[in-house]
């Protein structure tokens, strides 16, 4: 026994032959009893766009989470307004499993989610809020600043602001200084809040 | 040029994102070795402070500045034995796990990406060789692939300098190489026929749709200049090229924590290496 | 010296917690989200007390909790410090494993009095008998 050098394996493997198959048979593996079919389905549907609502529907039912990967990795690549639809109305799930997930591909589709951002900071929903401003942490749009010091000018809720701050320390400039002794002044009372604007402060004056 | 430095802060603010952005973390010690390259790169793209260059970072196109800084604060050299921790791992403990799942004459299948010159490949190769007991018993293929054809072709032809060769042991350099003069050494053809070295573009799914049923992954140093997208995208290739219960090792300063819960965590004492499951979740 | 992660994908919220726990003596790893918590587990060996953020990329702070109730490692107190004050969220977070519910943003001396309480009832069980029963609530689901 020893180093070998072999030749290609005799059976071709599922992803090789589902490169060329049609949408309707891909659809239907996608419920197929056996996980690793439904995985390979899911992949292979990238490249058929139109199944995004069969995607989406399958993603929030799937128990199998290496078929979420997969069902989420194909949404990203389709890209569309439609897939960052579905994303965005996932961030309000009870289960942080999607939740979590919808923001990683969130983070993937700025161009689609820079139009809804402002509409989000104003959600009625306290974790929705917080979920945007995390996201704006990751997305590679220059309109961030300013969003963030809006909502720490603005935001009634403690949580949703220090996610802010916390934020703005890496991506503020003197134009949030005030903002951020203000929020202080406003969350007197809470320990943390004049920690992490204490901090930002720190972190854009860079003394 | 103005004399510029970096403060503490800004370089607490670049360490933070820079973590974020490829897992790699700088202890303040290194103060010296990031805050030289960032000044480097700053002057490179013209930015007449830390804030502007830092607003190219985040905000620029990512592949592009961030990629050329991460290039300049990792070590990219290649050479044999590099991060040897890891093929000691190998024989040691992974696949000690490993032929406890295979029928027996069944094939142990070894993929190492990126191949580069063909060090990492050729490295594995003699560690089996010469540190593994189940080589007797099992046999071995290793497969290593790169994007780059023009590196595979020296890969193929396996000649290297004293600087690639410094941590090979003197009795494992006249046993597995043949000198040329010059200082160049050429590993032998029996090494050179048996490594297979292929071409793949990880990103394409048609080149990786057949790497299937291999025991252990090597992908030391390329996960980190990639962007997200394809990061997480590479994760599930190797996800799928992995056997069940077969292992993925990244390189010292990566971490799967920081680009797919597909696989498990497993701390041996070499090292801690990923694993992907042995039977599909209930 | 008792040994605490932190997991919390803010930096500033584990700044915070890092130099309150330091301050009082403790001994703060940290952790970005619960793979990388596996981790430091896995580099470091089994902490004496976990404090856990719910929302955090990759894998969360129930799936982290689930986790750990899997491994096998002495069992240490693990508190979730999150956002969600409502019922629903402290069921799920017990029922994944934690031992205490805290929500943010964080009080100082409250969580000081938490990581001493839970720290003390550990030294305490360990003291007590050479592998005591756990309570019921350290089994979780898986």
């Amino acid at each position: 026994m020893a180093l070998i050098k072999s030749s290609a394996h005799a059976d071709t493997p599922l992803a090789c032959t589902l490169l060329s198959q049609d949408t309707a048979t891909l659809v239907q593996m996608l419920t197929d009893d056996d996980w690793t079919i439904r995985r390979q389905a899911a992949f292979a549907l990238a490249q058929h766009p139109e199944t995004t609502a069969i995607l989406a529907d399958r993603w929030q039912h799937e128990p199998e989470p290496q078929v979420r990967h997969a069902i989420v990795t194909s949404m990203v690549q389709i890209a569309t307004a439609e897939v960052a639809d579905i994303f965005l109305q996932a961030l309000a799930c009870d289960d942080p499993q999607w939740r979590n997930q919808a923001i990683i591909a969130l983070q993937q589709l700025p161009q689609w989610v820079e139009p809804q951002l402002d509409r989000l900071l104003c959600d009625h929903d306290i974790d929705v809020r917080i979920m945007t401003v995390t996201l704006l942490a990751s997305l590679p749009i220059t309109a961030v600043e300013h969003r963030l010091i809006r909502v720490i000018e603005q935001d009634q809720h403690v949580n949703v602001c220090a996610a802010a701050i916390d934020i703005l320390g890496e991506v503020g400039s003197e134009q949030a200084i005030a903002a951020l002794q203000a929020v202080s002044q406003r969350f007197e009372h809470e320990p943390f809040i004049a920690f992490a604007a204490e901090l930002a402060l720190k972190r854009i004056r860079g003394d | 040029m103005a004399h510029i430095s970096i403060t503490l802060d800004e370089f607490l603010k670049f360490r933070e994102f820079f973590y974020r952005k490829t897992g790699i973390r700088f202890e303040e010690s290194k103060r010296y070795f990031v805050d030289k390259r960032l000044i480097e790169r700053m002057e490179a793209t013209h930015s007449g402070s830390f804030r502007e260059y830092f607003s190219l970072l985040r905000f620029g196109n990512a592949t592009d500045e961030l990629q050329i800084l991460t290039n300049v604060m990792t070590v990219n050299e290649t050479y044999f034995f590099r991060e040897d921790y890891q093929f000691k791992c190998l024989v040691d403990s992974m696949l000690a796990d490993v032929v406890k799942r295979k029928p027996k004459g069944s094939t142990i299948r070894i993929w190492s990406i990126p191949s580069s010159s063909g060090e990492e490949a050729y490295s594995i190769a003699i560690y089996l060789l010469e540190y593994w007991r189940g080589i007797a018993q099992w046999d071995v293929e290793i497969i290593s692939s790169d994007i780059d054809t023009h590196i595979l072709q020296k890969a193929k032809q396996g000649i290297y300098n004293k600087r690639s060769l410094q941590h090979v042991p003197e009795a494992l350099l006249r046993k597995y190489f043949q000198a040329l003069g010059d200082g160049q050494y050429q590993i032998c053809q029996d090494l050179r026929d048996v490594v297979n070295f292929t071409r793949v573009n990880l990103s394409d799914v048609a080149d990786t749709c057949s790497y299937r049923h291999f025991d252990v992954i090597f992908c030391r140093n390329l996960l980190i200049y990639f962007d997200d997208l394809s990061r997480l995208k590479a994760a599930e290739v190797f996800f799928d090229a992995l056997e069940p219960g077969g292992f993925i090792c990244l390189g010292h300063s990566e971490s799967m924590s920081r680009i797919s819960s597909l696989f498990r965590i497993r701390h041996f004492p070499q090292a801690i290496v990923y694993q992907k499951q042995e039977t599909p979740v209930p | 010296m008792s040994r605490i992660l932190v997991v919390d994908d803010a930096a500033t919220v584990r700044l915070y917690q890092r130099q309150l726990l330091e301050q009082a003596g403790f001994l703060v790893d940290e952790a970005i989200n619960g793979l990388e918590a596996q981790e430091q587990i896995a580099r470091h060996g089994g902490y004496d007390l976990y404090l856990v953020d719910v929302n955090m990329p990759l894998q969360d702070g129930y799936g982290f909790l689930r986790a750990l109730r899997a491994m096998p490692i002495s069992p240490a107190p693990a508190v979730v410090i999150s956002t969600e004050a409502a019922a629903i969220d402290r069921e799920r977070a017990y029922a994944a494993g934690a031992n205490f519910y805290l929500v943010k943003p964080i009080r100082p001396d409250l969580l000081l009095q938490v990581c001493q309480r839970f720290l003390a009832a550990s030294l305490g069980l360990a003291n007590a008998s050479q592998r005591a029963v756990q309570p019921s609530n350290h089994g979780g689901e898986q």
